[in-house]
């Protein structure tokens, strides 16, 4: 017998967790549906992909308790009834989670937090720590999002323009599906960058996409103006500061299908430049992983 | 299909969830995981499997220093004319046919000829079924192990119990990382497991070794006696527990006493230097850009 009502019990890692709900459908629309339970236990396969790089970062969960058709929550504070073993790290005053570990990753699904997002950064001193943040991104992030009249296809070209002018200066790259409409491009310094206006990770990549904006016109815009969006790709460049983050890799999105933000491959993207889909579902990212392994490894997974 | 647990009713999927939390409570970070996933066929048999490597090196690896600064040494590729750097985007491959005459090769030529998984259909192929002891252990190349995947049970537990009452071999052919394999499937125990095998014209031929040839002296029984007695009092059962790299235990014990005391740590980069260097190097880029453009 199921035992699906609510305060299903389980025990990870030591940790004991009450699951509810699993039965509740979160993505209506989809064929055939998606519920909270299928949820965590996308979740629970993806952990030992997932968790690396998780570790150490300072997570806001987007929560969706009565499915991805409503009300959403932004919850950057772990509520004061999270487990008292949940990771944590104070920062502006705010509370966030840091899920280091499994039992983390199946609660955060249990409060329907669907998306997770991550900075640019891990915690200094570790969770629990030194509130103070750590000044150095281990990354630099380019959030590709097409304007109405554009799609995956142009976001995969300007990827391309983005791989060619910064390669060369030494810069590691790697790619992700938004999970949503657009590609994100992650980019490891030859040697560490801060944050900041000055010759920071965020000017950087601010004069990176102004760049191509000059030199690409038609294809590239660097400003979030909307009138300034159709027909072309939003290199939006703002996420390299402290207090921002961009979905993880390897969540789920709150869109119509379980789709998720999924590691791609340089080949996969010059497809998609030219016209192949670039699209993955909860399934077809375990189908991925259990062939490719970890696409966004290390260094991308490297602790501190 | 991994996720079958996708299709089906929730009271089922509540029971997998479980037993997938229960499974992963014991997750260990750095628990095996399967290298490739596909299907054994053989006749109107098909078996969903996962391979998983059986060995793993623990060999030693170092990074190359510079001794006066303790900096990484890195790699450049230059050109053997004019000893100047060349980028990635202007090296092609050559084959040497005869001394400097290369016949090119374009990467999209040679995709069009590797072998795909998609195009096997990701199927290991039994070829044939042969006496184990038949195989000269010289072609083994490296071994795995094979797990049934969702589905596969019966089908597994057929073809091992099927192999050990035949005491069979199964000579098969896969597609592993665009790489064409022979590989032969013996049971082991209750599983299965898998070696990938040289192909025959891989093995030097023994005739190419001029040392190997007129090898044989003839001896006297007296002179045989004596060597067989020499062997048997030393014959024992092959436990391998026994053998370990001591080289490796020595390098390791090395290494740790070291970073006891003597740890060659990385200078840290002048961070501000380096961001200009980086936004310098940017803006230059883009200039060469816009100037290749205009032209």
């Amino acid at each position: 017998m199921a035992t699906a009502g609510p305060g299903t019990s389980v025990n990870i890692e030591g940790r004991a967790l009450s699951l509810s709900n699993l039965d509740k459908n979160l993505y209506p629309e989809t064929a055939g549906g998606f519920t909270k339970g299928q949820v965590i236990d996308y979740y629970v396969r993806i952990a030992p992909l997932m968790l690396p790089h998780l570790a150490g970062r300072a997570c806001t969960m987007v929560r969706f308790p009565d499915g991805v058709n409503n009300k959403s929550f932004f919850a950057k504070n772990l509520p004061s009834h999270a487990p008292e073993w949940f990771d944590r790290v104070v920062r502006n005053d705010v509370s966030y989670g840091v899920i280091n570990e499994l039992a983390g990753l199946v609660w955060a699904g249990n409060m329907a937090a669907i998306e997770l997002h991550i900075p640019m950064h891990r915690e200094a001193d570790g969770p629990g720590g030194d509130p103070v943040h750590s000044a150095y991104p281990d990354r630099v992030v380019f959030d590709l999002d097409p304007g109405p009249g554009t799609d995956i296809v142009q976001c995969a070209q300007v990827a391309q323009l983005i791989r060619e002018l910064i390669t060369p200066l030494g810069f590691t790259m790697t790619a992700k599906t938004s999970g949503s409409k657009g590609l994100q491009l992650y980019a490891i310094a030859p040697t560490p960058m801060e944050y900041g206006d000055v010759g920071g990770t965020n000017s950087f990549a601010k004069r990176v996409a102004e760049g191509l904006e000059a030199a690409h016109a038609s294809l590239v815009v660097s400003r979030m103006t909307k009138e300034l969006r159709p027909g072309k790709v939003l290199i939006d460049w703002s996420q390299n500061v402290p207090g921002k983050t961009t979905v993880a890799v390897y969540s789920l999105r709150a869109k119509t299908d379980p789709t998720v933000s999924t590691p791609v491959t340089w080949a996969e993207i010059d497809a998609a430049a030219d016209g192949a889909p670039l699209r993955f579902t909860a399934a077809d990212v375990l189908e991925r992983v259990a062939s490719y392994g970890d696409l966004f490894g290390p260094p991308w997974a490297a602790a501190e | 299909m991994i996720l079958t647990t996708f299709l089906l009713g929730s009271t089922i999927l509540t029971d997998m969830l479980l037993e997938a939390i229960r499974l992963a409570a014991g997750y260990d970070l750095a628990m095996a995981r399967p290298i490739w996933t596909g299907t054994i066929s053989f006749a109107l048999l098909s078996v969903p499997v996962k391979l998983f490597t059986a060995t793993r090196s623990k060999d030693i690896s170092f990074n190359q220093l510079e001794k006066s600064t303790g900096k990484r040494i890195k790699q450049k590729r230059v050109s053997s004319e004019t000893g100047e750097e060349v980028g990635s985007e202007n090296i092609v491959k050559g084959y040497e046919l005869s001394k400097d005459r290369y016949v090119i090769i374009e990467p999209e030529e040679l995709d069009a000829l590797a072998p795909t998984d998609a195009a096997n259909e990701k199927t290991v192929q039994i070829l044939d079924f042969i006496d184990g002891d038949q195989i000269d252990p010289i072609y083994y190349e490296k071994g795995y192990y094979i797990a049934p995947d969702k589905g596969g049970a019966r089908p597994y537990s057929l073809l091992v119990q099927g192999m050990k009452a035949t005491n069979k071999v199964a000579i098969a052919k896969m597609v592993m990382r665009q790489k064409e394999y022979i590989v032969a499937i013996r049971p082991k125990g209750d599983y299965l497991c898998m070696e990938t095998m040289m192909f025959h014209d891989e093995l030097v031929d023994t005739a190419e070794i001029d040392e190997l040839a007129n090898v044989t002296t003839e001896l006297n029984e007296k002179e045989l006696d004596m060597a067989k007695m020499l062997i048997e009092t030393s014959a024992s059962d092959f436990e391998p527990t026994k053998y370990r790299d001591e080289y490796r235990d020595k390098v390791l014990a090395l290494i740790e006493a070291k970073a006891a005391g003597e740890v060659y740590e990385l200078p840290k980069e002048n961070k501000p230097a380096q961001v200009v260097d980086l936004m310098a190097a940017l803006e230059a880029s883009l200039a060469a850009a816009k100037a290749k453009k205009a032209s």
